[in-house]
């Protein structure tokens, strides 16, 4: 198998992005949120594009106008969960270089094909079923809430959107804040895997730690164990593994949060993830002063 | 989505594949089939591997001692499984045991084929040189190919079974939006004129999200919603619901599912004991307090549920909102009426501690304080008996 691209990311205050499906409910509301948090949102897509623009961000019928326009070369696409697949093959066909997709529910055989068409073109996706991803004080793509984030010194990769609020507003709260906070996603396929960030992480200037917010099922975290030696992240890392107690069999919420037999289970995550360095914490609060402990705040 | 072994071969049955004739005998007695003549087997339908060791499949001479064994299983938990019904079907004798399995590897977004000569144990308890694995793209064809490498490095006699078996299961992977098929063990039978295979077990993943556009599938959660009782809730409601403990005195109305997930961890490690897990998903209420209303209605099933938290981080949600319809749900669900405690962060939170406050309930802003209103809540019911089941 060919190897994929290596993980990529330059975004900050100047970074051309557009939102497909900017007409829509989420679309209106968070391409203004993420304007106000810096991002630089220069265009819409929306097959209502004759209905003109949305608070004052102009809107194109399609992504190949859009980028001619504007120059856009990131977009947030928040379509619904059978449009994905589509709307990222034209963001590909329009020049786009990174893709963040929040939609819940894409399946994962559509994720598949939108993996393996996003690495023919060299290009980054972050997603599915994420909350995006921001460098604070520069841009945000996606949904992360503004009291959760501020610049500082730990990156933060997270599956589960609701649970990296809640650490990111305690790193906050600490006096801790964000050098990166990339979202994964809850999916089993998706765009950008933990350990993907690995070598990213690694050669990052403003990161000098890491936060790791993941959760039971698929084999993310063992991955991402066995690439910090592989990488030769030798930042501190501390970890978050949500689902310790939950029943076997039953996707919890996420579609990847599925366990099976020993597979995906808390204590194959904790092992792994121990036996590279990691200190594997019970609760948010013990991650976070773990943090402070580790930076020597 | 886990299906259980019986689903999975009246759905394998649709894409040609043969298995043994059977049907799937509930507490309400046979549905789904005719019970098969001659010698039987019982397996027991629970979620999860290692079934026979643990005493999950027997054999019975006839009808009335496979009913009776069938009952015997449905009584009591499988190695801490809940046994859901049982497959009765024709034993077959004589066959040689083959593995075969098709899983979507996350990781490289490829079709793994996995193939070995042994069968009928755990795979995982197999040597590694014995196993013959093969990838291949998601689409039919390229299953078919890498079935095919696959077959022909298995002994003679397993390669035109494995192979036949294997192309029917490719097409059923492609058009059921599957995530894995393993049949272990797949039977190979010698005969005249070529040898006959048939699946003997099936495990079959799906996947939740291609719900929409899969018929037969959705088809099945509604038919026997009993048997995919989350699937079901989250096909009908949009959203995920799991009781995992019955016996559990703290109902969850939570949002996201890494979160609800964590809480529930973190109030067990503390011995407390949640009753659910819950992702509502607020940004999908637009307006509307009925997937609330539904929500109560189940907590209210927990006979030892005596409080409820209520946990909500809101990126997007407007809480002084999602307060209105909590309240209006709270009181379209009078029967479900227990202390609330509520921990709030997010926009809107003053207009929320203003509706919640006017209905009696404390708004925390701090998850540990909250919790500890939980146990003082709970402590003051202590002395009052359990609550009436609606």
């Amino acid at each position: 198998m060919k190897p994929r691209p290596a993980f990529s990311l330059s975004v900050d205050r100047h970074t051309p992005v557009l939102v497909q499906g900017i007409t829509g409910r989420a679309g209106q509301r968070h391409a203004c949120m993420m304007r106000d948090a810096g991002t630089a949102i220069v265009a819409g897509v929306s097959a209502r594009a004759d209905a003109g623009p949305v608070d004052g961000i102009p809107v194109f019928a399609d992504c190949a106008s859009a980028v001619a326009a504007t120059g856009a070369v990131a977009s947030v696409l928040l379509v619904g969960a059978a449009q994905v697949l589509p709307a990222v093959t034209e963001a590909l066909a329009a020049g786009i270089r990174l893709l963040v997709t929040p939609t819940e529910g894409v399946p994962v055989h559509d994720a598949v094909e939108i993996r393996h068409r996003v690495d023919a073109a060299g290009a980054t996706w972050i997603g599915a079923s994420t909350p995006g991803m921001a460098i604070p004080g520069e841009a945000k793509l996606g949904f992360l809430p503004d009291v959760s984030l501020a610049p500082g010194p730990v990156a933060m990769a997270s599956k589960s959107g609701t649970l990296s609020y809640e650490a990111g507003f305690r790193l906050v709260q600490a006096g801790l804040g964000q050098s990166a906070w990339i979202g994964v996603g809850g999916d089993p396929v998706k765009g950008t895997r933990f350990a993907d960030l690995a070598p990213w992480l690694a050669h990052h200037g403003r990161t000098e730690a890491v936060l790791l917010v993941g959760e039971i099922g698929g084999n993310e975290e063992e991955e991402f164990a066995a690439a910090i030696a592989a990488s030769r992240l030798d930042k501190p890392v501390v970890a978050l593994i949500a689902g310790r107690t939950a029943p076997g069999g039953v996707s919890m919420g996420h579609a990847g949060a599925l366990t099976w037999g020993s597979f995906g289970t808390w204590e194959a995550k904790r092992t792994a993830l121990e036996e590279a360095g990691v200190q594997v914490c019970s609760t948010i609060d013990e991650a976070v002063q773990s943090l402070v402990r580790a930076l020597g705040r | 989505m886990f299906i259980f072994e019986h689903d999975a071969k009246v759905l394998l049955e649709a894409f040609g594949t043969a298995v043994p004739q059977g049907c799937w005998v509930g507490a309400g007695g046979i549905v789904d089939g005719t019970l098969p003549t001659g010698a039987l087997i019982v397996k027991a339908q629970v979620a999860g591997g290692g079934r026979g060791k643990a005493g999950g499949i027997q054999r019975a001479a006839d009808a009335p001692a496979a009913l009776e064994a069938a009952g015997q299983l449905m009584a009591a938990p499988l190695a801490g499984l809940p046994v859901a019904g049982c497959r009765v079907e024709q034993a077959i004798a004589g066959a040689r045991e083959v593995y075969l399995s098709l899983t979507l590897d996350a990781s490289r977004a490829q079709v793994q084929v996995l193939a070995c000569d042994e069968g009928g144990m755990d795979i995982e308890a197999v040597d590694p040189a014995a196993l013959v694995r093969e990838w291949a793209g998601l689409d039919a064809a390229s299953i078919v190919e890498a079935v095919d490498r696959a077959a022909q490095r298995l002994s003679p006699a397993n390669r035109a079974p494995v192979a036949e078996a294997g192309a029917c299961l490719a097409a059923a992977f492609t058009a059921l939006d599957a995530q894995m098929i393993e049949v272990n063990p797949l039977f190979v039978l010698a005969q005249a004129g070529g040898p006959r295979w048939l699946a003997a077990d099936a495990k079959l993943i799906t996947d939740d999200n291609a719900l929409y556009r899969q018929p037969l599938l959705s088809a099945l959660v509604e038919r026997a919603a009993a048997r995919y009782p989350e699937a079901a809730r989250k096909w009908r409601h949009g959203c995920d619901y799991v009781v995992v403990d019955p016996e559990g005195e703290i109902a969850l109305l939570t949002t996201g599912a890494g979160l609800s997930m964590m809480l529930i961890d973190e109030l067990r490690a503390q011995d407390l004991r949640p009753y659910n897990f819950l992702d509502v998903r607020t940004g999908g209420l637009r307006g509307d307090p009925q997937r609330l209303v539904d929500v109560l209605g189940w907590m209210g099933e927990g006979r030892r549920v005596r409080v409820l938290l209520v946990n909500i981080f809101a990126g997007i949600t407007h809480l002084g909102e999602f307060s209105r319809l909590l309240v209006r749900a709270m009181d379209a669900v009078p029967a479900f009426d227990v202390p609330v405690v509520a921990r709030l962060a997010g926009p809107g939170f003053d207009e929320a501690v203003e509706v919640l406050g006017a209905r009696g309930v404390k708004v925390e802003r701090d998850l540990s304080l909250a919790i500890d209103a939980v146990r003082r809540a709970l402590a003051e019911g202590a002395s009052t008996s359990t609550r009436t089941a609606l």
